[in-house]
């Protein structure tokens, strides 16, 4: 799948998640802040990750502002920004959520 | 200047939050905490603006802030890009200050060469200023110009970095390249092109000589920078003072004295001054031939700007 554009899902309100995904071309490569990130940075690069490969996306520059979403959150933010980003919107891909 | 406002009005519609949006910038954010969880206001009035700078496809936002309110922003992903004891400096999104330098070319990294950086206005490109490019060019191995991105002059910014371009062609080590939002750009550096109070200026000239100092420079293995002196600006020379005392000694700071020509000094004002008043004759022996050819030719279009009341007497 390819990234057209800058694509960006989610608030940076406290149990959300704001992910903005740009085109990359050194595999997935994710910059994460959150307040949890020792006990939790690795599970949500890894949310983030499945996700995304699971839509078809290799490539992909990933910025990652966390506010202590769960998991099926930053799966659904994950999915609404590279949906924007392939400029795919039209087109829901929900089943890469379950 | 500003493009956009929000409002944030609590469940009795009493106003608790309002912040704005001018070009790239957040600005005059404020909230009440009362009756709420600490910056969870502050948290909606920042994503607010930044969804209203996703909506129309602006993916990369700054902010300029008193130094105790940084951790804030840094809390909702921000990034400091520089900071001073009275403010600080913070973007965030893509693309960002590492993308803005890495898309520079960089011949000598780690080669221990001679590289000079000189940041340059030019409205219009003058003698003065193919003078000064000329001096770095002969001391150095290698010379970065850095042509003020921000659109807000007589000269449009194609039009300055195309004639800087043209003027420095004879000088095989100079590279032209614009200053983006880095250099007295109007995000660093509003006071450049406004009015301003001295301490406003002071912290702006700071801030931009911190971001120079802190990611351009050694990105670039930068170790000169050089300035002309400034007889008639106030920005500039307080401009220059800032740079003196934040990059030296790690990046050493040259000032040289204007050059002249017909023993009157060379400064870019007074070509647009001439422009004005339509003595185009005069002008030939401040500016070099490429200069000369672009205002001969654009002379109508560029005393139509003058009487729209496109400023001249500013930078």
């Amino acid at each position: 799948m390819e990234i057209k554009t800058t694509g960006v899902a989610g608030t940076l309100e406290s149990s959300d998640i704001q992910i903005m995904i740009s085109k990359g071309d050194d595999g997935i490569q994710i910059d994460l802040d959150s307040e949890v990130i020792k006990a939790y940075g690795d599970q949500i690069k890894k949310v983030i990750t499945d996700t995304l490969e699971k839509y078809g996306i290799d490539n992909a520059k990933v910025k990652a502002v966390d506010k202590g979403a769960l998991d099926c959150v930053i799966a659904a933010r994950t999915l609404a920004a590279a949906q924007r980003a392939t400029e795919t919107s039209d087109r829901p891909e929900l089943g890469v959520l379950q | 200047m500003i493009d956009h406002t929000v409002g944030l009005i609590d469940d009795n519609g009493k106003l608790v939050g309002t912040g704005s949006i001018a070009g790239n910038v957040l600005k005059y954010i404020a909230v009440t905490n009362e009756n709420a969880v600490q910056g969870a206001r502050f948290s909606q009035i920042v994503t607010a603006l930044q969804q209203y700078l996703y909506s129309i496809k602006c993916y990369h936002s700054f902010v300029f802030t008193k130094a105790q309110y940084a951790t804030s922003f840094s809390h909702l992903g921000f990034n400091e890009v520089a900071r001073t004891d009275e403010a600080a400096f913070l973007e965030s999104g893509t693309p960002n200050i590492d993308d803005f330098v890495s898309n520079i070319p960089n011949p000598y990294k780690g080669k221990n060469k001679k590289v000079a950086a000189i940041v340059m206005n030019a409205n219009p490109f003058t003698k003065g200023h193919q003078q000064l490019v000329e001096l770095a060019s002969k001391e150095n191995d290698l010379v970065y110009v850095f042509v003020v991105q921000t659109d807000a002059s007589l000269f449009k910014t194609d039009e300055r970095l195309n004639l800087v371009k043209q003027g420095t062609a004879d000088f095989k080590n100079v590279l032209v390249i614009s200053g983006g939002d880095y250099m007295v750009s109007k995000s660093t550096f509003p006071a450049y092109f406004l009015k301003s109070s001295d301490e406003l200026i002071t912290t702006q000239t700071q801030i931009d000589a911190h971001v120079f100092k802190n990611f351009i420079a050694p990105s670039l293995s930068i170790t000169r920078r050089y300035l002309g002196t400034e007889p008639f600006s106030r920005t500039t020379s307080f401009y220059n003072q800032s740079l003196s005392s934040i990059l030296n000694p790690e990046i050493e700071v040259k000032i040289i004295n204007r050059f002249q020509a017909n023993e009157q000094v060379i400064t870019a004002t007074y070509v647009r001054q001439l422009i004005k008043e339509d003595k185009l004759a005069e002008i030939a022996s401040f500016v070099p031939n490429s200069t000369m050819q672009f205002i001969s030719a654009n002379k109508e279009a560029l005393q139509t700007r003058i009487r729209k009341g496109m400023n001249i007497n500013g930078n």
